[in-house]
């Protein structure tokens, strides 16, 4: 009845209406193609989708199809709708109030029929227009520019009101018709859905575009894994080993059969499980597989047939469990070593949990969870049983080692039980654990743990403990062929070149691969094979072991694309860069490099790339230094070069034999335990030498020329009273040398004899000076011609050195009890004195010494029984060291007479008083026994000293 | 005892090699204005003699009663407390300490040890008037910059009672700043006439026939270190007297077998030559002999073999290399880098010339 109204009160528009309706039935059409467009699907299957999805569309939108479609039925009366009502009341009433504002007041239809009216006034560029312009923005999400004209809106606002009569054009606008393009999509999926139900590889995705290729790739089956196949036979081969006592006999695990399947490696190993049926087939998969297979069976097979067998055989001998209950699978990430695991367990017929570095892994909570999956058979699973997956075990240090003990603990319990148990039944103890769960906490289902780094300290204890499968690339070729595969499946262009580089950029890390792809297909670009370096690629943030890195610096790469050669240069560079930048230990690094160097084999005549390669190992000390000392760590990002310059002068296509730089550690210890031996030295000897010698003039000047001095070939060892004046002075400026540089001898075991003492008598024991000041000169491969003293003149060294020492030390004490006034440096002066006083000193001694021979006949017999040291020691009266000894005590208890000081010495003194023959004896035999003397006491007064 | 510390002079009076610097010194004691010293020259030229004797000639023979002590001080350096540990020789008027020893921590030993000693007063008990304590530090151009830069104030603010006598081999290390306010003395290395001297005159103490010339020729082995002469005089003594004029005089070890290097360097030039010259240098890196001697001894064994022509650029790779060396932190890489470069040069002069 309104559309009745309308139309009479406006029929000389009608005309106009008819005149633009092609034009815009036009348009309509655009806007479909303009639809197909943007989707990725083909065009020419569009309208044919249309034409298909109209018969079992419902039947509103089938009335608006029709419409749409045929042009004939503007002027007939809409069919009662209450929908199509409301819609036209409403645009009525607008035009109405509003007349065409309302109209005009959606953009995306006014943008179409900008562009139709005045197709130069669109533009993707608002530059391009002059005068005024307004943004339009398409369904699809183009923007454009719209110029907008005044004039031409007068006879646009005449079409808008006729396009307001039309109840069909003004039902058609964007909305039903996004709505109604919704619609079919749907319907479509949902024809494609249930066609996927047979096909793996759906189209879905491509409606569905939030679905990561790396997950909708995922191998879905053992035959799709991209690992290494032994590796992939070998877990799963351990994974076998706990059938029978996880399924019990319930499945049989016929040994033959599965043998052969593994070593077919085919999809055939699948029937022989109930659950295998699940599995879905996989039609293109396996053709694709099955020529992954031949390359990959004609390499591994020869090999690994054999390896199999043996471990088959180990296996097929116990019933139980495998050895190690826990298997490690360590390598770098994006190998598939998660997707392996899961694989694997779900072949094997287990339901995978998986524990990784998201979920709390306190000791506690992985301990109930590990409970959980390991000894409880799920309800709900009806009969998969459990399988654990402990991902990223060495992630996090504190939670990963909690995860670690609890595993620990469980197998330490496990192997109480078993070695009580062994010989009763294994396998109804584990078809019992099976069904019950155990009391004590052990392991009764497979763990597979997974890490990147299999030296991480957290994995220490369970290294041992558990099976460890470290993961190797796989090869370029086959990851590419995967990739390809993909490609080719998402219709997206890549050259094999192309896939090869990324292959090879990424180190085959086959999700870093893929969602490169996916990310460049979502932005409409084909991989370039050149610019996979500067591309969007992201680079593992991956360190690599330290050996492999110098085997990186030392060895240059043989590079397939010769053409290419600067292009690969930077690439090496920015490989290189990364590579010692991620490991950061950059002295490490750099003493390897030091350490090899030499050991290469580059063609270096005049040796000036040697000369290169220290001059940039200079700079990098230099640098490094001024970085540690000025603490601008900024600067560390110039370190790396350095390896890279080397690199690029020496790096040989041969392989290098790397060895772990020790020499430069072994110097820096030696050295500091060398310079602890000169300090304490430094320390020992009196403060009135030492204060004039450093550390370094100690091995500068002094120590060779002591060795000499020490050991003057002169001095024999004989009984001292034998010896001239001249050597008895000698022999006395010997021992006050060594006492004054703390030198003294000490036996020593023979094995730990320095290979300079060649005059050394063949004997048990030998006498090395302390602190070892010979083994400072003692250099590899340098033989010095210093003399050493035998053994027998060491020993009488020791003893006068010691008898020395003692009597400095009672000097100073009687210097002490002297008083301030000869009070100059006791040790030293005292000796000197001594020493000047000599020639006075022997007249008096010659008098004694005629007594003390007289003496010396009663005392043999007691001394006989001495070792020739205390021999000697008796028969030295006439030895001039003995004389200033004896000086001394003698001048100061003339000087006191009355007096008698504390101790032997003083005791000593005053028996030397009442008789001349045991004064001369006593000097000589006194032992020093800490805290005990045999001497008589006696009060004596404080004067007394003074006096 | 050693003839090197048995005719060590005692006084000022009785200095025999800079017996001109010595009797400034007493002329600067006895006026009772002694600034702060900086001792510099090189070893065994008798710095630490000369400083000894002026301490004697300061304090009297009080000043050579010393006691080692071994103290261990907690600084507090911001946010936690180091323990720093040094060994003092201190006599009743001196300190004496190798701030150097605390390594990098030098700059706390400067910070607040020093400062602590040269803030206290000597108590003078006998009531002499403008009574001052010295501070002896040895080793001053192995402080950092740091250590150096608090040096300074230190040595302003407590210059009333407290002179610092420091210590080095060389002054080029030690900051202009420090310089500035010390009366710099250098004691240069005797001259081998100065060094014969002395010998002659220890003979005659010890009264030994010495043969003419002999003191010259140990004198001239001597690098003109009297320490090392006077201890290859002893050395000669004990291994052989009466002296004969061609008696051989005992060599250093290292020297030795630093010569023995430059022999295994001019013999072949090539990488692996030189990886067995590395060997030997760590041997004497090892045994704490100093890498800058090493490469100086390396480059005098060299030139004594070497071509005339070739003899500028070596000193001068050498001299560049050291440079470096001080510059750098692992003394190996430099001297490694001049053996490579001497390798180098003298393989490409000799294939220039003998083709």
């Amino acid at each position: 009845m309104d559309m009745d109204s309308e139309m009479d009160i406006l029929p000389e528009e009608l005309e106009l209406l008819e005149s633009n309706y092609q034009l815009l039935e036009q348009d309509e059409q655009d806007y479909y193609s303009y639809i197909d467009e943007t989707e990725p699907q083909p065009q020419p299957q569009s309208p044919k989708l249309i034409d298909l999805t109209v018969p079992s569309e419902p039947q509103t939108n089938g009335y608006k199809r029709s419409r749409s479609n045929s042009p004939d039925d503007v002027s007939l009366p809409v069919p009662s709708d209450g929908k199509r009502v409301r819609v036209c009341d409403s645009s009525v009433a607008a035009e109405a109030e509003e007349e065409d504002w309302l109209r005009y007041s959606p953009p995306p239809v006014a943008a179409e029929e900008v562009r139709f009216v005045k197709e130069k006034t669109v533009s993707r560029y608002a530059s391009e227009i002059d005068g005024e312009c307004m943004p339009v923005t398409a369904p699809g999400g183009d923007r454009v520019y719209a110029k907008m004209d005044r004039f031409q809106g007068e006879e646009r606002l005449k079409k808008l009101e006729c396009s307001g009569y039309d109840a069909d054009l003004s039902s058609e606008p964007i909305g039903v018709l996004l709505e109604r393009w919704e619609h079919e999509a749907f319907t479509k999926t949902l024809e494609a859905s249930s066609e996927c139900q047979s096909v793996l590889e759906v189209p879905e995705a491509r409606v569905v575009h939030e679905q990561l290729w790396v997950d909708k790739y995922a191998p879905k089956s053992f035959t799709e894994l991209l690992s290494d196949e032994q590796t992939n036979r070998e877990v799963l081969l351990w994974l076998k080993q706990w059938d029978s006592n996880v399924f019990g006999s319930e499945i049989r695990s016929t040994s033959d059969d599965v043998l052969s399947a593994l070593k077919r490696h085919s999809s055939i190993s699948q029937n022989q499980k109930p659950f295998d049926s699940k599995f879905p087939r996989i039609n293109r998969g396996s053709k694709w597989s099955s020529d992954k297979y031949r390359n990959a069976r004609s390499v591994d097979d020869s090999g690994n047939s054999k390896s199999i067998q043996d471990t088959w055989n180990t296996k097929s001998r116990g019933t139980g469990p495998p050895e190690q209950k826990i298997l490690l699978l360590c390598g770098p990430p994006g190998l598939g070593k998660t997707t392996l695991a899961h694989v694997a367990a779900r072949h094997c017929g287990y339901h995978a949990v998986e524990v990784n570095a998201s979920d709390d892994r306190s000791a506690s909570t992985i301990e109930s969870k590990i409970l959980d999956v390991v000894q409880m058979n799920s309800v709900l699973s009806s009969s998969r049983p459990k399988c654990l997956v402990v991902d990223e075990i060495d992630g996090a240090l504190g939670d990963g080692k909690g995860a670690v003990e609890v595993l620990l603990k469980m197998i330490s319990a496990e192997k109480k039980p078993d070695g009580g148990k062994q010989s009763s039944g294994k396998e109804q103890q584990g078809r019992k654990s099976s069904k019950k769960g155990r009391k004590t906490a052990s392991l009764s289902r497979p763990v597979i743990c997974i890490c990147n780094d299999l030296y991480a300290p957290a994995l220490r204890p369970l290294r041992q403990v558990a099976k460890v499968h470290i993961f190797v690339q796989p090869t370029v070729s086959r990851v590419v062929s995967r990739l390809k595969y993909i490609c080719n499946k998402e219709g997206m262009h890549a050259s094999a070149i192309a896939l090869t580089a990324l292959a090879e950029y990424t180190e085959c890390d086959i999700r870093s691969c893929l969602n490169t792809l996916q990310f460049l297909s979502k932005k409409n670009e084909t991989l370039n094979a050149f610019d996979v370096g500067s591309q969007v690629v992201g680079q593992k943030d991956m360190s690599k072991n330290v050996i492999d890195i110098w085997k990186e610096i030392f060895q240059r790469k043989r590079t397939k694309m010769e053409r290419t050669s600067h292009r690969s240069k930077s690439f090496e560079f920015g490989s290189l860069y990364s590579l010692v930048s991620f490991r950061g230990d950059y002295d490490l690094i750099m003493d390897g490099v030091h350490e090899n160097i030499l050991q290469l084999n580059f063609h270096d005549p005049v040796m000036q790339k040697t000369v290169k390669c220290f001059n940039s190992l200079e700079v990098y000390d230099i640098m490094h230094q001024y970085i540690m000392r000025t603490h601008r760590m900024s600067l560390n990002v110039y370190l790396p070069p350095v390896a890279i310059t080397v690199h690029n002068i020496v790096a040989q296509v041969q392989k290098p034999n790397i060895e772990w730089p020790k020499s430069y550690q072994r110097y820096r210890t030696t050295m500091i335990e060398k310079m602890d031996i000169l300090n304490t030295w430094r320390y020992k000897t009196p403060p009135h030498i030492a204060r004039h010698l450093s550390a370094s003039s100690f091995v500068e000047d002094l120590i060779s020329h002591l060795l000499h001095i020490l050991s003057p070939r002169t001095v024999k060892p004989v009984a001292l009273q034998l010896l001239s004046d001249k050597e008895k002075n000698d022999l006395h400026q010997l021992v006050s040398t060594m006492v004054s540089y703390a030198i003294t001898y000490k036996a020593k075991k023979s094995d730990m004899l320095p290979n300079n003492l060649r005059h050394e008598v063949a004997d048990d024991l030998v006498m090395s000076l302390v602190p070892p000041i010979s083994d400072f000169i003692n250099f590899k491969d340098y033989t010095s011609n210093h003399y050493v003293l035998s053994l027998a003149m060491k020993q009488v060294l020791v003893h006068e050195v010691e008898k020395h020492k003692i009597l400095q030390a009672n000097d100073k004490t009687m210097a002490l009890a002297n008083g301030p006034r000869e009070v100059i440096d006791a040790g030293t002066k005292k000796f000197q004195l001594a020493n000047s006083n000599h020639a006075a000193a022997v007249d008096m001694k010659t008098v004694e010494n005629q007594n003390v021979l007289s003496k010396q006949m009663n005392a043999n017999p007691t001394s006989v029984s001495r070792n020739i040291n205390s021999n000697e020691v008796v028969t030295d009266n006439s030895k001039p060291l003995t004389k200033g000894n004896r000086k001394t005590p003698f001048s100061f208890f003339v000087r006191g007479k009355k007096s008698n000081a504390e101790g032997f010495q003083s005791n000593d003194g005053s028996l030397q008083k009442e008789s001349a023959s045991k004064k001369d004896q006593f000097p000589l035999l006194f032992k020093f026994n800490e805290g005990f003397t045999n001497a008589v006491k006696r009060p004596i007064r404080i004067r007394e000293f003074l006096s | 005892m050693l003839w090197v510390d048995k005719y060590r002079p005692k006084t000022l009076d009785h200095v025999m090699v800079h017996d001109l610097i010595a009797q400034n010194l007493k002329k600067l004691v006895t006026e009772q204005d002694c600034p702060h010293l900086l001792f510099y020259g090189p070893s065994g030229s008798g710095k630490k003699t000369l400083i000894m004797a002026l301490l004697r000639q300061m304090f009297g023979p009080g000043a050579e009663k010393v006691k080692v002590e071994n103290r261990t001080w907690k600084v507090d350096a911001g946010s936690r407390s180091i323990d720093i540990e040094l060994t003092t020789l201190q006599s009743a008027n001196h300190t004496e300490i190798s701030p150097s020893d605390a390594g990098f921590q030098d700059r706390y030993v400067v910070q607040e040890i020093i400062k602590d000693m040269a803030k206290n007063r000597p108590i003078d008990t006998k009531g002499k008037k403008g009574g001052f304590k010295v501070l002896v530090l040895n080793d001053v151009d192995k402080l950092s910059r740091e250590a150096q830069h608090s040096l300074r104030r230190t040595m302003e603010k407590y210059s009333a009672y407290c002179r610092l006598i420091l210590c080095c081999n060389s002054s080029s290390r030690v900051t202009e700043a420090i310089r500035s306010r010390c009366l710099n003395v250098r004691i240069n290395a005797p001259s081998e006439e100065q060094i014969a001297d002395v010998l002659e005159f220890i003979g005659k103490k010890e009264g030994l026939q010495l043969p003419s010339g002999f003191a010259a020729r140990i004198a001239e082995k001597s690098n003109r270190n009297l320490r090392r002469a006077i201890l290859s005089f002893e050395t000669c003594r004990v291994q052989q007297y009466p002296f004969t004029s061609k008696q051989a005089i005992p060599p250093m070890d290292w020297e030795e077998y630093i010569s023995e290097i430059a022999s295994d360097i001019m013999k072949e030039q090539s990488p692996k030559r030189l990886f067995q010259v590395r060997g030997k240098l760590y041997e004497l890196l090892i045994n704490c002999i100093p890498p800058e001697i090493i490469l100086k001894r390396l480059v005098y064994e060299l030139l004594r073999k070497l071509d005339d022509e070739l003899k500028h650029e070596v000193c001068h790779w050498a001299s560049y290399y050291e440079h470096r060396m001080r510059l750098g932190q692992k003394a190996i890489f430099h001297i490694e880098a001049f053996v490579a470069k001497f390798m180098s040069v003298y393989k490409s002069f000799l294939i220039a010339t003998f083709g």
